[in-house]
């Protein structure tokens, strides 16, 4: 179920996503936040099971944090979409995975970045990414209205389109859309 | 008996000390001068920086352990690293199991815990003193943890190299509505006439206002 799109633009990344809940054929939530700040540079959207991806995005915070700490520096985006996906892929070699597809996106030294990690623990990184069950439609939008100098108010304005017209034609879509986005500026480069 | 006793030395001496436990504060009392003052509206950590042979950078002292807490330490430098990394992460771990900063409190307790389990078997007590600062609900929060596991909460504290002559000095400047640039002052007069001149000192505050450790970067001569 759900619908997320993070899109990478020249000035930063925009994550977007619906807030419908789904339990079964019911709708169980429609105020859900599916969009997490793990600090002012990198940020995730989740899909699959709320209580897993909620974990994940929580224990990514406290190892980000802990890491910043001790080698002086925050994570790169990379570093921090390694370090969900390597707790994702020990769930499944351990045959207990996490239910999740996540979109980490954020901000660092090199520009912006978006990150797909799924529950086998594969990381992929691509300008635009989408994942839930309403990714194919909304891939069908980001594919026509990306170009690679997109600025990113035009960005935020393609990733709420695109979640939009998911929430059109899939049922595990709707009740709105939320959209947050991370600017270059963010990153400073240090831990305090 | 007594034969054992040598023998034995995690095992309370014949006068009733633990010997191993008064080596480790001896051992503290060797390293640098380390100082905590707490007003009401702000902790302040003061750590002397040892002058260090030419070419060297100098090695940190205050350390931030989370948004709202620091810490700074003296003795065995090695001791003290892993005293502030396991308090690192048991602030995280609270983070995320209560979803929440961890209170000072709670947060010394941990650390006297783990101190006083180094006491009761045959290894090595860390030579090491610890002083956290931090805000939480109940406000502004200065506690010495030594090795033993004693925790004391207190306005000033001076651990290390003449920490005696130190505490002195701050008793003797220190007034519950000293200014953050006073309280600067004072801490650093008290590590500099130690050592009778200007030394490399590194400071860390956390304010009551903003409820954040914010760590002050060294500069040479003051």
């Amino acid at each position: 179920m759900t619908t997320t799109v993070g899109i990478r633009s020249k000035d930063g990344v925009v994550l977007a996503a619906d807030k419908r809940a789904s339990k079964g054929f019911f709708v169980g939530s429609k105020v859900v936040q599916k969009l997490f700040s793990l600090d002012d540079t990198t940020a995730v959207a989740i899909a699959g099971q709320m209580s897993d991806a909620e974990y994940l995005v929580n224990l990514a915070k406290a190892e980000r944090k802990l890491l910043a700490l001790r080698r002086g520096h925050p994570l790169s985006v990379r570093e921090s979409a390694k370090l969900i996906s390597n707790i994702v892929y020990n769930g499944m070699k351990s045959y207990s995975p996490f239910y999740v597809e996540l979109v980490v996106a954020g901000v660092d030294k090199e520009g912006a970045h978006v990150f797909t990690s799924d529950m086998s623990g594969a990381v992929t990184s691509e300008d635009f990414m989408s994942s839930g069950s309403g990714s194919p439609i909304a891939y069908g939008v980001l594919e026509q209205g990306y170009r690679k100098e997109i600025a990113l108010e035009d960005a935020s304005k393609l990733a709420e389109a695109a979640v939009r017209a998911a929430m059109e034609r899939d049922p595990g879509s709707g009740n709105g859309v939320d959209v947050l986005v991370v600017p270059n500026g963010r990153w400073h480069g240090e831990a305090n | 008996m007594a034969a054992e006793m040598g023998r034995m030395p995690f095992f309370y001496s014949p006068e009733g000390r633990l010997v191993q436990v008064d080596y480790a504060l001896q051992a503290v009392s060797r390293g640098s001068t380390t100082i905590g003052l707490k007003t009401k509206d702000f902790a302040l950590l003061s750590s002397q920086v040892k002058p260090t042979r030419p070419l060297l950078e100098a090695a940190e002292k205050v350390y931030v352990l989370d948004d709202h807490v620091g810490a700074t330490g003296s003795g065995y430098i090695g001791d003290v690293t892993t005293l502030i990394d396991e308090l690192r992460v048991e602030a995280q771990k609270h983070r995320l199991v209560y979803d929440n900063p961890i209170d000072v409190g709670t947060l010394s307790r941990h650390l006297s815990e783990y101190l006083h389990q180094l006491t009761m078997y045959a290894v090595r007590p860390l030579g090491a003193s610890i002083i956290l600062a931090g805000a939480d609900e109940l406000g502004i929060q200065l506690v010495q943890v030594d090795p033993s596991g004693t925790a004391f909460r207190g306005s000033g504290f001076a651990i290390g190299q003449g920490a005696d002559d130190a505490l002195d000095t701050i008793h003797k400047g220190f007034r519950p509505d000293l200014g953050l640039e006073e309280a600067m002052a004072l801490t650093s007069k008290a590590i500099e006439d130690l050592n009778g001149g200007k030394s490399v000192i590194e400071h860390g505050v956390v304010r009551a206002e903003t409820r954040r450790f914010e760590h002050i970067v060294p500069k040479t001569n003051g």
